[in-house]
C-alpha cells in the first residue's frame, strides 16, 4: 500500500512498529484512526478512493507559486475533484471545513459550502456557531462576514447579531467589516432602538473612535433625523470637544451635521466656537471657523454690505495665516485656501494685504485630470 | 519648515534601496511559502503589484515577459463552444479551481469556474504593463462577464456566484472598461449614483451608503469618476473642495486611512493619488510623507510594510513605491494616478487604443 511510505512525519515511529505489526493493514484501512495525532491523507482514505484528485495546473512556468505542504495539496486536490463533479454529499461538506481551515480566504470553498448547506438541508444554527468561531479567529476576512450574512438571511434571524458584533468590536473597536455588518443588520431588520446607547457607550470608552461617530450619524439620520435633534447634537459635540479638543472626529461630525443647512445657519454657534478658541483651540477648530466665514461669504444675502463681506474675508484670511503656523504639515494648503478665497471674494482694493511670500494665485482650473 | 532634522540621523532613513526592492519583487514572482496561502485566489493581483512595482523601478528587464504573458492568459475564463458561460467570463485569480493549463480557447465548462472582477482588472493591467496587445483577450466575453456583475444599486459583485458588493468593484469595472475602451461593460449612471451615495457626512467616501469614510474607498470613488470622465458632472465644486479637505487632513506624517487611525504606507498612494487627481497634492508635505514611507522600508529583504518595524508585503511594497513616485522620487517612473500603472504603460494603452479605433474605422462605444 502506498500509504505506508507516505505516512506523515508525526507518525514515523508508528510506521516502524507497523512493519512488524499484524494489525498494520487493518489500521491503515481504518477510517476512524484511534491515534488522533496520525493524520491520513485523503488519497489514502478508502472512502475517497472513488475520486481522482485534481492537482493545480500552473503550466510550465508558474508565477507567484505558493509552496504548499503535502497535507495542504492533498486536501485541495480532493476539493477540486469534488468541485469538478459538483458533488453534493456529507463528505464534501466535511472537506470544506478542512479546506477553510487551511485557507479561509478561498471564496470558492465558501460558495461551494453554501451550495451544500442548502442541498443537504444542513442545520443552519450549527452553521451560525461555526461561522461565529471562525470570525472570532479571523475578523478581518471578507468571506467569513459575507458567509455569516447569508446564513442570517436564510434563517431570517438577526437575534444574535448585535451581541456578536459587539463582542468583535470589543476586540477591535474600528473593525470595518464588523461595522458594515452591523449597519446591514440594523437596517435590514430595523434594530435601531438601542443603537444610540451603544454608540454613546463606545464614545465614552474612546471619544476618538471615528467609527462610532460615523455610527452615531447613521443611527440619527435613519431615526429622528437632524432637525429636532440638532441642538442636542451640537451640545454633545461641544461637550466632547471640551473633553478632547484635538479630536478630528468630533469636529467632522459637528461640521457634517451643519453642512446641509450651512455652517452659518445656526445662530450663536460662531460665538460659542470663538469662545472655545480661547481655551480648547485646535487646527480643527480653526478650520471650522474658516469654513463658517467661507459659508457666510458664499451665502451672503443681498443686503450684506460690501464692508461686512470684507470684514468676514479678513477674519477668514487671518485664520488661514494662523492655520499655516499651527498646522504646519498643511501650511501650503492653508495658504492656497486663503489665496483662493481672496481671489473669489476679495475687493479690487489694492491696499488689501498680501497673503504669503508667494503671490501666485491659484484656483485650480479644471481641478482634476480628465481622461480623454 | 520649523524643525530641521539632523541629516546624519536621518541618513539611514532617507536611503532608498532600489536594488533590494527589485529583488523583493523578483522573489515574489517566483515562490512564496505556505503561510501566504490566503493569497491563492488573488495571485493575479500579486503579480500586478510585482510587475507594476518593477515597472515603477524601471526594472522590467529582470523578468521574462513572454513567460508571464502566457501564464496570465492561462487564467482567462473563455467562452465555451456554445457560449453558455458568457456571463461568467473574465480572468481567474489563479489555477485553484483545477482547470487544466491552457492559453487558448474554447473555454472548458466547469460548474464553478468564473472570472473575478479584480482579477480581470489586474490581469489586463499586467498584460499591458508587459507590452501585450490584448489580442488574445476575448473583450466581448470580458464585458459580458462584467455586465453580469452589476447590481441595481450600481455597485458590483466580485464574482457571478455572488459576494459582497461595494465601491472597490466599481473601480475594477471602470478600469476594465477604460482599458478595453468600451463602456458597454457597465451602467455608468447607476455607478455614479452608488458613488454619490457613498459620500459621507464628513466628505470622505465609505464602502457604501452610511459607511465610515476611508482613504481606499475615496480613491476608488474619485479614480472611477476620473476614468469615466465624469468627475465634475458627478460632484459639484463645493463637494470637490470638501473632499479635498477630507483627504488632505489624512496627512499626519505619512497618511492615515481614516481619522484617528495610525498612518499606513499604502495611504500615501490611495490618498496621495486622490489628492493628485483633485489637483492639490502639491500642497501636501512631501518631506514628511517621504520620511514616513522610507521608515517602513525593509532594509534587509526589500519592500515596504504598513508600519515601521513590520513585515513587508507585495501590496505595501508596490504602493509605497507609488507613494514615492507621486512626490517625485528621482529613480522612479511616474504613475498614472487613476489607472495605477506607470505613465509609460499608460502610453502603451493609449497607442493600442488608437490602433483599435483606426482599424474599426469608427469611434469606440464611449459614454
Amino acid at each position: 500500500m502506498s500509504g505506508i511510505e507516505e505516512i506523515s512525519n508525526e507518525s514515523v515511529e508508528v510506521k516502524e512498529d507497523e512493519e512488524f505489526d499484524v494489525e498494520a493493514e487493518d489500521h491503515l484501512r481504518d477510517d476512524f484512526f484511534h491515534d488522533p495525532t496520525r493524520y491520513i491523507f485523503y488519497r489514502d482514505r478508502k472512502e475517497w478512493s472513488d475520486l481522482e484528485p485534481v492537482p493545480q495546473d500552473d503550466g510550465p512556468n508558474p508565477v507567484v507559486k505558493i509552496a504548499y505542504s503535502e497535507k495542504f495539496s492533498d486536501v485541495y486536490d480532493y476539493f477540486r475533484a469534488l468541485l469538478k463533479n459538483d458533488e453534493r454529499s456529507e463528505r464534501a461538506f466535511a472537506l470544506t471545513s478542512e479546506a477553510i481551515e487551511l485557507n479561509a480566504a478561498n471564496y470558492t470553498v465558501w460558495h461551494y459550502r453554501r451550495v451544500l448547506l442548502q442541498s443537504l438541508s444542513k442545520d443552519l444554527r450549527e452553521e451560525m456557531r461555526y461561522i461565529t468561531a471562525i470570525i472570532e479567529e479571523q475578523p478581518k476576512n471578507y468571506q467569513v462576514w459575507h458567509h455569516r450574512r447569508m446564513v442570517v438571511e436564510w434563517l431570517n434571524d438577526p437575534s444574535e447579531e448585535l451581541e456578536f458584533i459587539a463582542d468583535i468590536l470589543s476586540q477591535d473597536a474600528k473593525n470595518y467589516h464588523a461595522w458594515q455588518h452591523r449597519q446591514w443588520v440594523i437596517q435590514e431588520y430595523k434594530l435601531w432602538d438601542d443603537e444610540l446607547d451603544f454608540v454613546e457607550n463606545l464614545l465614552e470608552e474612546d471619544v476618538r473612535n471615528n467609527s462610532a461617530w460615523n455610527q452615531r450619524h447613521f443611527v440619527i439620520s435613519h431615526t429622528s433625523g437632524f432637525s429636532d435633534a440638532m441642538e442636542r447634537e451640537i451640545q454633545y459635540c461641544l461637550c466632547q470637544i471640551k473633553k478632547a479638543p484635538n479630536n478630528e472626529s468630533a469636529w467632522n461630525y459637528l461640521k457634517g451635521i451643519l453642512q446641509p443647512l450651512g455652517l452659518s445657519s445656526q445662530p450663536g454657534l460662531l460665538e460659542r466656537v470663538l469662545e472655545l478658541k480661547q481655551t480648547h483651540c485646535s487646527p480643527y477648530l480653526l478650520a471650522f471657523l474658516f469654513d463658517c466665514y467661507e459659508d457666510a461669504l458664499e451665502n451672503s444675502k443681498e443686503n450684506v454690505a460690501e464692508e461686512e463681506q470684507q470684514k468676514t474675508l479678513k477674519k477668514a484670511l487671518e485664520i488661514c495665516q494662523l492655520l499655516a503656523q499651527e498646522d504646519t504639515i498643511r501650511k501650503e494648503y492653508w495658504l492656497f485656501l486663503g489665496r483662493s478665497l481672496k481671489n473669489k471674494h476679495g475687493s479690487s482694493d489694492p491696499s488689501s494685504e498680501p497673503l504669503a511670500d508667494d503671490p501666485e494665485p491659484s484656483v485650480p482650473a479644471s481641478g482634476q485630470q480628465e481622461m480623454s | 519648515m520649523a524643525e530641521e532634522e539632523s541629516q546624519f540621523e536621518e541618513f539611514d532613513q532617507i536611503d532608498f534601496l532600489r536594488d533590494r526592492h527589485v529583488r523583493f519583487f523578483q522573489r515574489t514572482l517566483q515562490v512564496l511559502p505556505e503561510r501566504y496561502a490566503s493569497l491563492e485566489t488573488t495571485r493575479l493581483t500579486i503579480i500586478f503589484f510585482a510587475l507594476s512595482g518593477l515597472d515603477v523601478l524601471d526594472a522590467l528587464d529582470v523578468i521574462d515577459r513572454n513567460t508571464m504573458i502566457e501564464w496570465i492568459y492561462s487564467l482567462q475564463v473563455l467562452p465555451t463552444e456554445d457560449q453558455v458561460n458568457l456571463s461568467r467570463c473574465g480572468f481567474r485569480g489563479s489555477s485553484h479551481i483545477g482547470i487544466p493549463y491552457s492559453t487558448k480557447g474554447p473555454g472548458v465548462l466547469h460548474p464553478y469556474d468564473s472570472g473575478h472582477v479584480a482579477m480581470t482588472y489586474t490581469g489586463l493591467c499586467s498584460l499591458l504593463i508587459l507590452g501585450d496587445d490584448l489580442s488574445r483577450v476575448n473583450k466581448q466575453a470580458c464585458l459580458a462577464g462584467l455586465r453580469a456583475l452589476q447590481l441595481e444599486d450600481g455597485s458590483f459583485y466580485a464574482v457571478p456566484e455572488g459576494s459582497e458588493n461595494d465601491i472597490r468593484f466599481i473601480y475594477c469595472a471602470a478600469s476594465i472598461c477604460y482599458m478595453l475602451d468600451d463602456w458597454s461593460g457597465m451602467d455608468i449612471q447607476k455607478a455614479i449614483e452608488y458613488i454619490r451615495g457613498s459620500l459621507s457626512y464628513d466628505n470622505g467616501f465609505g464602502q457604501g451608503a452610511g459607511r465610515e469614510s476611508h482613504g481606499g474607498w475615496t480613491y476608488c470613488a474619485i479614480a472611477s469618476l476620473c476614468l469615466m470622465g465624469r468627475l465634475e458632472e458627478a460632484l459639484s465644486q463645493r463637494e470637490l473642495d470638501r473632499i479635498r479637505r477630507w483627504c488632505i487632513m489624512r496627512q499626519q506624517s505619512g497618511f492615515q486611512g481614516r481619522p484617528n487611525k495610525p498612518v499606513d504606507t499604502c495611504y500615501s498612494f490611495w490618498v496621495g493619488a486622490t489628492l493628485e487627481l483633485l489637483d492639490v497634492f502639491q500642497y501636501t508635505n512631501f518631506d514628511k510623507n517621504r520620511s514616513f514611507i522610507l521608515s517602513t522600508q525593509d532594509r534587509l529583504v526589500g519592500g515596504f510594510a504598513k508600519w515601521p518595524d513590520s513585515h513587508p508585503d507585495p501590496l505595501h511594497a508596490y504602493l509605497g513605491l507609488c507613494g514615492l513616485s507621486l512626490i517625485g522620487e528621482p529613480s522612479l517612473r511616474k504613475v498614472h494616478p487613476a489607472l495605477n500603472i506607470t505613465q509609460r504603460a499608460f502610453q502603451h494603452v493609449q497607442q493600442l487604443q488608437q490602433t483599435w479605433r483606426s482599424s474599426t474605422g469608427s469611434c469606440s462605444r464611449q459614454h
